[in-house]
Order: C-alpha cells, then structure tokens, then sequence
C-alpha cells in the first residue's frame, strides 16, 4: 500500500473508490433493508421489491406523545456538554501529566490509567447507588459530569502522548521569557494539539452516542431518552419492529457522519502548517 | 531537529499573561455550572405523601402498543381514584431485565413493577417483593391457578394473563408436502414418528423439527413420563433421570445422522421470531415451540400459514399452561396499600381489563375476556386456541428456581458440544448432573 | 551587536534551566491545579465505586439481597474450579493476539494512504470511516449475520469459487476468527489517531531527507515510523486494554456461543454480575483481568523504552 502511493493520480482514486465501496456495502445494505417489510427482510435480495418509506415516517412518529425529533433534541443537547467538558478539561490535565514535574506524579498516572482496566460492569453498580444517594436520577447529570472531570482516562493519555510529541524547546523558550507554566499550556501547547482536540471531540460525541448502559440506568421518564434509547425501544421480546429499527438507527448515524465529515479537516491539519502559522 | 528552530523564535515572542489562562478558568467554571443546572431539573419522583395524595412508580416492558394501553389504563385509576397518580417508567424485555438488578441494589425499586415467570424466582426468594397472598381473588382467578403459582407457600406476584407452551407448525409446508398434520394430544412417540416420516417426504434443506438443546424441552419429556421436574424443593434438589436423558437425546443422535434435524451450525444460527433467523419463518424448519405470548410474533412473520398443537404427552401429561406473567409490589415501597389496591383493580375490574385489552396475552379475568372476544385479532386467535389446545393435558409450569440461571446457561452449551459432535451424551449426563447436584447442594445450605 | 547579547543570554538561560532541571525541579502546585480536574473527579465518582467493587469482590452479593462476606471464596473458586473462566481467558488470550496487531497494522497503512492531499479525500475517509460509526448498533449484529450466515453473502461469493461455506458466526471453529474480523472491520478511531499522528510529522523532516536522496520506503522507516512511535504506542496500549475488555460484538452477535468458542471474558463477567446475580464473583473476575492488563501494560511501558522516541528526549533520531 505504501507503494500505492506513488502511483498515477487515477490508480489512487481507483483503489480509493473500491476500497471506499467495500467498506460502504453496509450503508446500501442498510438502506435497503431499511425500505423492507419484516417479511421481506428474510428475502437475499438487498433492494425491496416495493419500498415502504413508512419506516421512516411512522418511525419517526415515535410514539402519540414523542417523536424522534425530541430524542435527537435530548442527545444532542447532551452531547453538547459531553464535548465541551471533554475539550475543556482533558488538555489541561493531559498537559499537567505531560510536562510538570510533581510529587506522585507517577502514581497518579498510574492510577489514571488502572481506572481504565477494571472493567466498567462492577463499578456501575455503585456508582448508581452513588447517584441515586444524591438524587440525581432521571437527569443527564451522571451521563455528562464525567466528562467535566477530564473526560476520561483515554483522552487523558491521548493527549498526553501527542503533547509529549512537541518539542520541549518551544516550552523552554518561552519559560526563558518569563512564561509561566500557564501561559505557556494556553499560549503554546494548546494550539498546537488542536487536532488532536479535534478527535477528542469526535470520539467523546461518537462514544457517548452508543453508550446505552448508562442512559438506561439513568434516564426513566421517555420525554428525556436520547436516540440509542428510543430505538432500544423497537426490541421487544418476541417482536423486533426491524423496519423502523433500522430506518432510525440509520438516521441516527447522520449526526456522527456530518460531525466526522465536518470536523476531519481539522484534525487532519496538523501541527506541520498549524505550528508555522502560529 | 533543524526545522522546529524558527517556530520557536516564533513562539518565544508571545506575551504570556497569566489573565489568559484566569480567564480559561473562568469559562471552565461556567461550563460545569451551566451543565449542572440545565440538568438540574430532573428527579420528579419526590413522594408527596401529605394530603393523602399518592404518586405511585410503576414500572413495566413491552412493546409501544402496551405501553400506551397501559398509560391510559392508569389515567382511568387516577380519573376514579383522583389522589392516586403515577409515575410511570416502561421500556423494552432487554433493558427492563438489565435494569432491575440495579434498581433492587439501591433499594428504588418502583412501587409496583412487571414480573415474569422467568425471573420471579430470583426476585421473590431473595426478599425484594412483597407476599401478596392476602389479596381477595376470588370469583377471579381460581384458587388451583393460584397455589400453583406460590414461591415458598407465599404468593409474590398476581397473575394478569394466561399463557401456555406447545409446538406451532407450518400448515402450508406439511400440507404441501402431503404430511398429516400433528393432532392435540400426540405423544412423544407419535412425535419422533412425525419427524421420521415427514423426512421421507419434505424437500432437502428443509426439516421437520429442530435439534434440541435446551433443558426445558428435555424436561417435558422427563415430567410428562412420570419422573418429576429436574430441579426441586426450591432448588434444593437435583432430579436427572439418567435413563430417560439417554434415551432422548440418543433419539436425537439418530436424527441428527439421518437428516431429520438440521445441522448444528445451522441450529445454532436460529433466533426466534428473527425475520431472517426464525427456524420457522425462514422456512428452515416446518415446526418449533411456541408459547401464547410468541406465536402470534410468528404469525405476524408467517400470516396465516401457522396453527397450533399442545407439547407431546406422556402418562402424566405434558407442557403447561398457567399465567407467566404478574404485577408484583416491591419490598421497598412506601405505598404498599395504594399499589395493592391498583392491582387488584387492574385485575378484577372490567373497565381496567377493556382498556389494556389484550396488550398482555389472554386477561385472566373470565369476564374481562368474554368482553374482548369480539375484538380479537388473528394472532390473538392463535394464543388462545394454543391455551386451549395445552389446558387439559397441562402439567404445572417448573421454573428454574433461584440461583439455577448459570446452570440453565450451561445446560444448553453441554448440549450443544453434543450437537456438534464434541462431547458424547454420557460425558454430557455426567457433567450436567455433577454441576446441579453442587447447585443443590449449596443452595440447601442456605 | 545586540542580537549577539540576547542570544547568549538565552544560552545561559537554558543551561540554567538544565541544570535546575537536573536536580529536580518541580512545579507541585501548578502540577496539582493542573490535574485536578481528573483528581477531584476521582475522589468524588470513581474511587469509592473502585473500593466498592474491591471488597464485593471478597462477598456473595446477587444485587437483590445485601452482600455478604465470604473471604477468598470466589478467587479459590476462579483458580481452582472454573472452566468458563480458563475457557473465556483463553478465547480473551487468542482475540487479543490477533486483533491487536492486524488492527494495528490495518489502521496504519490506511492511515498512511489517506494521508494524502488527494480530491475528494474528505468522502474517502468518512467512508472508510463509516463502518466504526455504526458501532455497537443493534444493526451491525443484522448486518453480520445477513453476510456471514449459511447462506449469507460470503458464501454466495464462495459458492463461484467452488467452495462450500460453513455458518462463519455460528460454527464453533469459525466464529472467533470471524468476530475478529469484524472487530478489525472497525478500526476507525485507531486509524484517525494514527491520522492525527501522521499530520503531527513536520514536513521540514521529509523535505531534508529528500534532499538527501532518501526513498519512500526509508523515509517510512526512518521518519514515519520514529516520529509515530508515541502514537502507535498509544493505539498499542489501548489497543490491548479494549480488545481484554471487548464486549459489544461478542455480545449483540454470537452471545459468547456457539459452545462458548467466544465467550470473552468481559461477556464472561457481564453474565456472572447481571444475567447471574453473582456480582461478587464478577467482581473478583473483574480485579484478576485488571491484575493481568495490568501487567502487560507495564510490559508495554518497559519495553517502550526501546522503541518510543519522544521529543521531549531531544532529538537524536534521523
């Protein structure tokens, strides 16, 4: 593949389109099967022989009190302030991790990256009952909180790996002229891991998205569900509604796909023209 | 590192004020204080307990259309009984399960909740549900029905609509192929010997049953030839009938060589009521279990070509029919009188029973359902003619009791290694009963 | 004349600077205001939930009922008289094995080919993007049975060839392989933050290698793969500590099964904590797979030494 690379511009779009519909064939599988009967959906053909857009209508109408439209409202609102304490806060302690020299440093990033390998199932038992000690359910305030805390030991080290990744002179420098550790997380290190920012958006948004465990801990009543929620809904017992399963699950893939779309040119700017720019 | 040098210079130059980075913090503040209190406003479920008026938390899983059914029945108790409200919260089978567990933990279990005869066990035996047993039924639901449906002599959730076990089949693909179709009350023997005949007659790549893997179906065969259910005395007893578990799943082996049962992995790939997946409905397999609360999902995949008959008998009987399906009230409720005075209602009385209809299998309630006949539906049909066809023959319905869920789980994987050729039926016996004899074991020490 | 001055004076700075560095110099304070955030959230939300788990893991606790203490009983039992858990530790074992490094190697070489200013570029990458949007959805578990099932789409494709499939997911000799496949499918976030690691490299490095006549093959292995090293050694941690922990597709596609040939361990636990009414046990499962990842990723960090090259450590790479 690396040689690929050097090839004529049209071997490059060739290979990029094939490559590009190989990993799309779920998408037309999933319009397709999106337009289906529940009988139909039994049939290997990937098109329906007659497409019931009612999948989309009668699934958006949720239900006589909710439609979609309200679950897109709550995770989206959601998502706004998963993204924004996951950007606010992750660099800055990323950036203490990364390049300040303090006591215990080690162990606490030691610790940071232990919360990340004991599996979630045995901690969020006591975590609800945490949460519901503080009467703090039926709201988004245990689904959000902790991303104001650093977003996560993920992020953390993520960036702690990309600000490691400057060159320490640049610090330097601006230490010599007076800076203080502050000004030069804001001044200099900050823009610089800005793509990197970039996918800690996108991965808090995406991730958040799907994280259905703890929204069906947390949330009760229908009018707060978020989308994974709603659509958890069309599994029942005996009886998945797959048409309209899988028309809005496809919807709710529009969001993350605009988001990716949107936000790649930032990430994939890169500190090669951001650092010159300044 | 030659190119870096001018960026620095570049850098270097900055005026670094520490304002800047006050204000980041500043914003940061904000941010977190903002989300708490957009989010703040949750947790409407404060009990007002003054006044006498009373919020009960009702809890329950199903599909959109019982949950609206069941909304409006609660807005005709609270436009009769005006101080009683709820505060309702429903959802789908798999989250419902996976969030009770938690719920029981923190002790905020809901007022009155949704119980099913696969999970009452586990619930009632370990204290979370409150024994209902004084609740006046009478004139309702019989008293058989009821002593039949007692956990430790104790009754732990009021039944709400009847259910029953037996075996749904392709009418069209039997008929088509010239098989005589199964009648009510076959036996076992009469079973296997449908199996073997229709497979001289079906086309290949389709079957007459499916492989058997699970320990319910097994237990069928046990109980309805007189040897009692496998797990006994609330779990405390271990009962597998060596003779009658080599005979049936050598039946089983013989099929498997002769083509009669699909192959495992093609077993292993069928999920019930699954457009795609069903053994039935993706033409795979001309029959498989079903119960009133299933067979109307598959008739909806499969319209009008299913019908019905009761689960094979021996001299004792075979299958079951009784309710699996109860409103239970939790020990930790502050209301227990206003919930028990709900599901009583929500039992006995008409209003209630014609409102939620037969959003939860055939009401229990005679009247209730004398009252809906005219309205019923296809599938509905199905259900009750199931229920009727398994009544008479019925044997009652053995659980697995309390702290058995693992065993059930392993039960299966035993027998699956046997289906696909891995493990032999005497290896199978042994490990199975050497795992529920240590289960008995310990839970009788408890 | 004066421009002389200054840079000498930052020559005396930065030695200084060094030799402060070299004794120790430490910004406690400005370390602790920085950290706080994580620092308080954890006091606050992650530590009593982490001791809580620690002593269930000593209980019988089924969730209904309040817990109690039955001292090293679940790990005697783990150790000593649990075939699930050799089982789920070695299909565990056998995914991460594979599934790391082919999502590795996979991710990097499509990072590198989208690396590129080519048009059109945007749609490429969210299209090869697209597979690790739809995540966990209830629709991926449609998808994979409709392309892997006995008479799915990949043994359509066979049947040209002349060769019989099997049930890819529900054949107990097939089915790991498959869902590591899948897993591999998405490798989406591996490849974006290899992306991102990509953009980091300044050009100036390749531009001076050219001019010293250096190939695209020696350019990867000299420059890329270097100036990578701290993000690939990211994409190797986490890589490692997700795939010991995978659940999702075990869980919505085979359920562990057929016969427990993907009965990973995390699925393992989830059934022993919810399905089992165990969580004291699923708790003790839960403290021994952090002890094992753990270990590895401190492996991981020793042996980073030898091949992470941080700028931080001045640049002695070329």
């Amino acid at each position: 593949m690396i040689k690929s690379l050097n090839r004529s511009p049209v071997t490059r779009h060739l290979l990029l389109i094939v490559f590009s519909l190989l990993m799309l064939y779920p998408v037309i599988w999933w319009i397709g099967a999106s337009l289906k009967t529940t009988a139909e959906m039994s049939s290997p053909s990937i098109w329906p022989s007659k497409p019931i857009w009612e999948n989309y209508t009668k699934g958006w109408q949720f239900s006589p009190e909710f439609t979609f439209g309200r679950f897109f409202g709550n995770t989206l609102m959601m998502e706004f302030w998963n993204v924004l304490g996951g950007v606010l806060t992750s660099a800055i302690v990323a950036y203490g991790f990364a390049r300040l020299n303090f006591k215990f440093r080690g162990v606490f990033f030691s610790i940071l990256l232990l919360t990340m390998m004991l599996p979630g199932q045995v901690t969020i038992v006591p975590q609800y009952i945490l949460y519901n000690k503080l009467h703090l359910m039926d709201s988004y305030i245990p689904l959000i909180l902790p991303h104001f805390f650093g977003g996560g030991a993920f992020f953390i080290f993520l960036l702690v790996q990309f600000i490691r990744g400057i060159p320490r002179e640049l610090d330097e420098a601006a230490k010599i002229d007076g800076a203080s550790v502050y000004s030069i997380f804001y001044r200099i290190v900050l823009p610089l891991i800005k793509p990197s920012l970039v996918t800690v958006a996108i991965f808090t948004f995406l991730w958040s998205w799907d994280d259905f465990f703890a929204q069906v801990l947390y949330l009760n009543s229908v009018s707060k569900f978020t989308v994974s929620l709603a659509l958890r809904m069309y599994v029942d017992q005996f009886e998945i509604q797959w048409g309209r399963l899988l028309a809005m699950s496809l919807l709710s893939v529009v969001p993350s796909t605009i988001l990716f779309f949107i936000a790649q040119k930032h990430f994939v700017e890169g500190i090669a023209t951001t650092g010159l720019k300044g | 590192m030659t190119g870096h040098e001018f960026t620095i210079q570049h850098k270097g130059e900055m005026i670094m004020e520490n304002k800047i980075w006050s204000k980041g913090m500043t914003l940061l503040t904000l941010g977190a204080m903002l989300a708490l209190t957009a989010c703040g406003s949750g947790g409407d479920s404060k009990d007002s307990g003054s006044g006498g008026a009373v919020k009960l938390k009702i809890m329950w899983q199903g599909p959109d259309t019982r949950h609206q059914a069941m909304l409006k029945t609660q807005e005709v108790y609270t436009s009769l009984n005006p101080t009683i409200t709820f505060s309702p919260e429903y959802m789908a089978w798999d989250d419902y399960w996976k969030k009770l567990p938690t719920l029981a933990a923190s002790h905020s279990m809901p007022d009155v909740l949704h119980m099913d005869g696969a999970y009452i066990q586990e619930y009632a035996t370990r204290g979370t549900l409150e024994d209902l047993s004084d609740m006046d039924l009478s004139g309702v639901i019989d008293d058989k029905t009821l002593e039949n449906l007692k956990i430790d002599g104790k009754l732990y959730g009021i039944p709400i609509s009847r259910n029953a076990q037996g075996i749904a089949f392709n009418t069209e693909g039997l008929t088509s192929a010239g098989i005589e179709l199964p009648k009510k009350d076959w036996t076992w023997d009469e079973f296997f010997d449908f199996a073997r005949n229709a497979r001289t007659k079906l086309p290949d790549g389709v079957y007459p049953i499916s492989d058997s893997d699970t320990w319910d179906f097994y237990q069928y065969y046990q109980t309805s030839n007189g040897k009692g259910p496998i797990i006994q005395e609330n779990g405390t007893k271990f009962n597998l009938d060596k003779e009658l578990f080599t005979k049936f799943y050598g039946i089983y082996a013989e099929f498997r060589e002769k083509k009669i049962v699909p192959p495992a992995d093609m077993v292993s790939s069928f999920k019930e009521n699954d457009p795609q997946a069903d053994p039935m409905a993706s033409g795979k397999v001309m029959t498989r279990g079903a119960t009133v609360g299933s067979v109307g999902a598959l008739e909806q995949l499969m319209p009008g070509k299913v019908d019905v008959v009761n689960i094979p008998v021996g001299p004792e009987g075979g299958g079951w029919a009784q309710p699996t399906i109860f409103l239970s009230v939790s020990t930790d409720s502050k209301h227990k009188d206003e919930a028990k005075a709900f599901i009583k209602w929500f039992v006995t009385d008409r209003q209630a029973g014609t409102t939620y209809g037969m959003n939860f299998g055939i009401p229990i309630y005679d009247d209730v359902y004398k009252a809906l006949e005219p309205t019923l539906q296809p599938k509905d049909k199905l259900g009750n003619k199931l229920y009727d066809t398994a009544k008479d023959k019925a044997l009652p319905f053995y659980p697995a009791a309390a702290g058995w869920t693992e065993w059930v789980d392993n039960y299966k994987k035993t027998m699956d290694a046997v289906m696909f050729g891995q493990k032999s039926i005497e290896d199978a016996y042994n490990e199975i009963s050497k795992a529920g004899n240590a289960i008995a074991e310990k839970q009788s020490k408890k | 004349m004066n421009a002389e001055a200054v840079v000498n004076k930052r020559t005396d700075a930065k030695l200084r600077l060094t030799k402060k560095k070299l004794k120790g110099s430490n910004d406690n304070l400005a370390g602790y205001i920085f950290i706080s955030p994580w620092l308080i959230g954890f006091l606050l939300l992650t530590v009593w939930p982490i001791i809580q788990s620690f002593y269930l893991s000593f209980t019988e606790y089924s969730l209904l009922e309040a817990p109690t203490w039955t001292g090293m009983d679940n790990y005697k039992n783990i150790f000593t008289n649990d075939t699930d858990f050799t089982t789920s530790l070695k299909v565990t074992f056998i995914f991460v094995l594979f599934s790391v490094p082919l999502k590795l190697f996979f991710s990097l070489m499509v990072a590198i080919m989208l690396n590129k200013n080519v048009k059109g570029m945007n749609l490429y990458r969210t299209a090869i993007y697209f597979p690790s949007l739809i995540g966990g959805s209830i629709a991926v578990s449609a998808l994979w049975r409709n392309m892997f099932n006995l008479n799915g789409y990949f043994n359509h494709v066979l049947a040209w060839f002349g060769i019989e499939g099997v049930g890819w997911i529900t054949n107990p000799h097939t089915s790991l392989g498959t869902l590591i496949l899948l897993n591999t499918w998405q490798f989406g976030s591996t490849m974006v933050i290899f992306l991102a690691g990509l953009k980091q490299i300044p050009n100036e490095l390749y531009e001076s290698a050219s001019v010293d006549g250096a190939t695209g093959i020696r350019k990867f292995f000299h420059i890329t793969l270097p100036m990578l090293s701290p993000v690939m050694f990211f994409n190797l941690v986490l890589g490692i500590i997700g795939s010991f922990q995978m659940f999702t597709s075990a869980f919505i596609i085979t359920q562990g099964g057929p016969i427990n040939s993907t009965y990973m361990y995390a699925l393992f636990l989830y059934d022993k904590a919810f399905k089992h009414y165990q969580m004291g046990y699923a708790s003790a499962l839960a403290w021994i797979l952090l002890v094992i990842v753990a270990l590895m990723t401190v492996i991981n960090f020793m042996v980073s030494r030898y091949w992470v090259f941080y700028e931080t450590d001045g640049g002695k790479h070329k």
